[in-house]
């Protein structure tokens, strides 16, 4: 038959006098034709082909998702062929189990019990990790130090070049956006207090960490989501060896070690980056220096530093963790290393300001 | 004269996902020596009920011991334990990606033998010749097939003389003659060491080649179907379900 003489695809209803609704299809179904829609009403319905041409599987698709929820659906009057397919359909859906819609509530509460397992599942991995701290520090883990000694390296040697960039960027913005704004009360000269205080106590520490979230804690996650992937994580488990241990502790040790040291880093890298600024201004080399000398106190310098190790830990302990839940699928690795940096720098942000309050607390 | 204790026993074991059971009424008892396959259609929780069997996961209810060991009131010390004299075959071998396979098979006998590093690289050398990489022993495991990756994964396995073996598929993907080969070596390592292995497969020929008890999983009731020597399901009598796998297992 040629193309010109198929027909268009139709289908009628009509109310029989039992209540039931009689659905007729006629015409050549294919799947490269807009299909027929009908209304019809009622839980028990009768189909007939009449002068029903030739059809694909668009014909039975198209009865399957119109009548699957219907309670009595008669298809007796059909061709054999087209029976069978819709049949098959039905058969692989009963089989699979019921796919009742469901409701805001029903999908609230598997919200609430998701999330609920979620940080069950959290607080589960603080703990093995606290365990698997204490369980090294008394040398009883079996910990991978051959990761150690990688991860001092990726995590921190590499991680060099980035940290001196964006810390010394930090560092020529802040004195821009100083000077700018001193210059005004004739107090350009504070720019070196205001640079190095805010590298020292803050910015140098914040900056590493979310450094360390984008670089330090995606590979993470990507590393062990990917042996999660790969059963790796449970042939550990098979021989004995709590990965938590085995493959945490010494990521989280490693970069915990060298995110204060690359914050000292940036710390210095952003006062030189402001000294630039400043000089280029109103200030020479020696005023700026003097006053950041004067302005950087010891306890600024150990608020840095204590802030710096908490971002460490914070930062390789969530790529550890999403790294251990992700699924076992390609998505789910991908989606373990963006939570893994969303879950990291939300964390070190909260983590900041608690560390701002309690600073302030005590007058540190 | 006391009865011999079972390597494996469950009793109305119940396995499943998230919180939703799988499979219930699991009820196995092997002794040692025993090789038990584990079959079912796609989907049924064979791997599950190994994770379960073999104490890398919980059950959900009722009992599982292994090696004498109840694994639902065991503690993580003596799961650990339990796991150390057992050996795994995960469905794509698992071996770690960034080690060569002699690395691979050293690791359990690094972290778990008293052994100078010289006698650890011996015995891993041994293990490999036992599953025939002896010349393959420092490729990466991205160098090797998949029958050689399964292979490795066995050996690894075999690192710490294991009691009893679990294999998830192992002839999975695999061409006849390499499948061949995997169930000689199996049956080869169960008459050489008595070790007990229990495995998960669907290939029915390989099962009644060298399987001694099946447990046949029902999809469609979420419950054991049977629990009998493979021979027993070729006759349409006693297991129905059973011998309708098997007989459309084996003409495929």
């Amino acid at each position: 038959m040629s193309q010109n003489s198929a027909r268009a695809p139709s289908a009628r209803t009509e109310v029989l006098g039992d209540g039931s609704t009689l659905v007729v299809v006629a015409g050549d179904w294919t799947i490269h034709d807009s299909l027929p829609t009908i209304a019809f009403k009622g839980d028990k319905v009768k189909l007939r082909a009449d002068d029903l041409g030739s059809f694909d599987s668009s014909l039975p698709a198209w009865i399957y998702v119109h009548f699957k929820n219907v309670r009595q659906c008669d298809l007796s009057a059909l061709p054999p062929r087209l029976q069978a397919l819709v049949e098959m359909a039905e058969k692989a859906t009963l089989s699979a189990g019921p796919n009742a819609p469901t409701s805001v509530l029903e999908n609230f509460g598997t919200w609430g019990i998701d999330s609920t397992h979620s940080w069950a599942r959290a607080f589960d991995h603080i703990g093995q990790t606290a365990v698997g701290f204490a369980r090294t520090c008394l040398g009883r883990a079996r910990v991978n130090w051959s990761d150690f000694t990688l991860q001092l390296q990726t995590a921190g040697v590499d991680a060099l070049p980035i940290v001196a960039l964006l810390g010394f960027l930090t560092g020529l913005i802040m004195a821009y956006v100083g000077l700018i704004q001193l210059r005004q009360v004739g107090a350009t000269v504070y720019v070196a207090n205001l640079v190095s205080l805010a590298m020292t106590r803050e910015m140098g520490a914040l900056m590493t960490g979310v450094i360390a979230c984008g670089r330090t804690s995606t590979s993470f996650a990507s590393q062990l989501g990917s042996m999660n992937v790969s059963q790796e994580t449970d042939a550990l488990r098979s021989l004995g060896i709590n990965p938590v241990e085995y493959l945490a502790v010494p990521r989280i040790l490693a970069v915990t070690l060298m995110v204060p040291l690359l914050a000292i880093f940036a710390t210095f890298v952003g006062i030189f980056g402001g000294m630039i600024v400043a000089c280029a201004g109103d200030l020479s080399i020696e005023q700026y220096l003097t006053q950041a000398i004067l302005a950087i106190k010891f306890k600024s310098f150990l608020v840095g530093f204590i802030k710096s190790i908490a971002f460490g830990f914070i930062a390789a302990w969530a790529g550890c963790y999403r790294g251990s839940v992700a699924q076992r699928s390609a998505l789910g690795v991908g989606d373990a290393a963006t939570s893994a940096a969303v879950l990291g720098i939300t964390l070190i942000v909260i983590a900041d300001a608690l560390f701002a309050v309690i600073f302030n607390l005590y007058d540190f | 004269m006391t009865a011999v204790a079972p390597v494996l026993l469950c009793e109305d074991l119940v396995v499943g996902h998230a919180g939703h059971p799988v499979m219930s009424g699991v009820n196995i008892r092997l002794s040692a020596g025993k090789i038990l396959a584990i079959v079912g259609p796609s989907g049924c929780g064979k791997s599950t009920l190994m994770r379960v069997i073999g104490g890398l996961d919980e059950p959900m209810a009722g009992r599982s011991a292994l090696l004498g060991t109840d694994l639902t009131t065991a503690t993580a010390l003596e799961r650990e334990k339990v796991l150390r004299r057992s050996g795994f075959l995960f469905q794509g071998s698992a071996l770690f990606s960034s080690l060569t396979l002699r690395e691979n098979v050293e690791l359990p006998m690094r972290e778990f033998l008293p052994l100078p590093p010289h006698e650890v690289a011996q015995l891993a050398e041994y293990k490999l010749a036992l599953v025939g990489l002896a010349d393959a022993m420092d490729k990466l495991p991205s160098e090797i097939s998949g029958g050689m990756a399964k292979r490795a994964g066995i050996a690894r396995a075999l690192a710490l003389d294991p009691s009893v073996m679990f294999l998830d598929e192992p002839s999975a993907g695999l061409d006849p003659v390499t499948s061949g080969k995997l169930d000689e070596l199996v049956l080869k390592i169960k008459e050489s060491f008595g070790t007990t292995i229990i495995l998960v497969s669907h290939e029915v020929p390989s099962i009644l080649r060298i399987a001694d008890f099946c447990v046949y999983l029902d999809s469609d009731t979420g419950t054991m179907g049977a629990y009998a020597p493979p021979k027993d399901f070729l006759s349409p009598t006693a297991y129905a379900k059973a011998h309708a796998f098997f007989t459309l297992a084996r003409i495929s």
